[in-house]
């Protein structure tokens, strides 16, 4: 599939299943940043919205 | 995340907030595919203080804390999410505020900021982040253009929003 085609697939989820994606993605943020894989983002401006 | 809207929404069934709307990447998720991120941002309506032009998040702060949130930063952590909660700066968010669009998360109503005014709102912020942002609601046609066009006329962002299609969607097919 196509990475555009995903991204339409991805969009016309439902926003109680995109949430739950959400959710996946940052706790693997978390886990990358915990196992130091992943520096702890720094705030200098308002941040990941 | 359900946790998290179930609190703000028992938050404004006790008079604590006024309207709110959702909106930052959990709001263009609405919309869009979703984006990682760390925190939600909430657009809020404050009531009113007798006999105070200032508004205080205060009040809303010690409501979530008596109920197991902890601050973190400018952040409170209420349902494992950080929230940031805004009250409305200007007119654009008053009206992003008023015109935010009603969904359900698990069985929860929630209200999120419209496409349109997520497009404003990141127009007029203008970080490098907000620009990525348009451009994907751009690209997945996620936006209706008449409301768009109306929005930033209403809002004085009409040169703005000109001065961002010469850099980023001349000679596409936008």
């Amino acid at each position: 599939m196509s990475k555009q085609k995903m991204r339409k697939r991805l969009a016309a989820l439902s926003f109680s299943e995109k949430v739950k994606i959400l959710e996946k993605l940052r706790d693997r943020s978390l886990a990358l940043t915990a196992s130091g894989l992943r520096r702890k983002p720094v705030r200098k401006e308002k941040e990941g919205s | 995340m359900k946790a998290t809207f179930e609190a703000i929404n028992q938050m404004q069934a006790d008079g604590v907030i006024g309207k709110y709307a959702i909106g930052g990447a959990v709001g263009a998720t609405l919309y869009l595919e979703p984006a990682a991120t760390l925190d939600v941002d909430i657009f809020v309506m404050l009531p009113a203080t007798p006999g105070s032009l200032l508004l205080s998040l205060a009040p809303l702060y010690d409501y979530l804390k008596a109920r197991g949130g902890t601050v973190k930063d400018e952040y409170i952590v209420v349902g494992g999410w950080p929230i940031q909660f805004l009250p409305p700066s200007n007119e654009l968010e008053r009206e992003a505020v008023a015109e935010s669009v009603s969904t359900t998360v698990e069985g929860v109503t929630t209200w999120v900021t419209s496409a349109e005014h997520l497009v404003a709102i990141a127009l007029s912020t203008g970080r490098a982040k907000d620009h990525i942002r348009i451009l994907q609601f751009v690209e997945q046609d996620a936006v209706d253009r008449g409301k768009l066009q109306s929005i930033l006329e209403r809002h004085g962002l009409t040169p703005k929003w000109k001065q961002f299609k010469s850099k980023y969607l001349e000679g596409t097919h936008e």
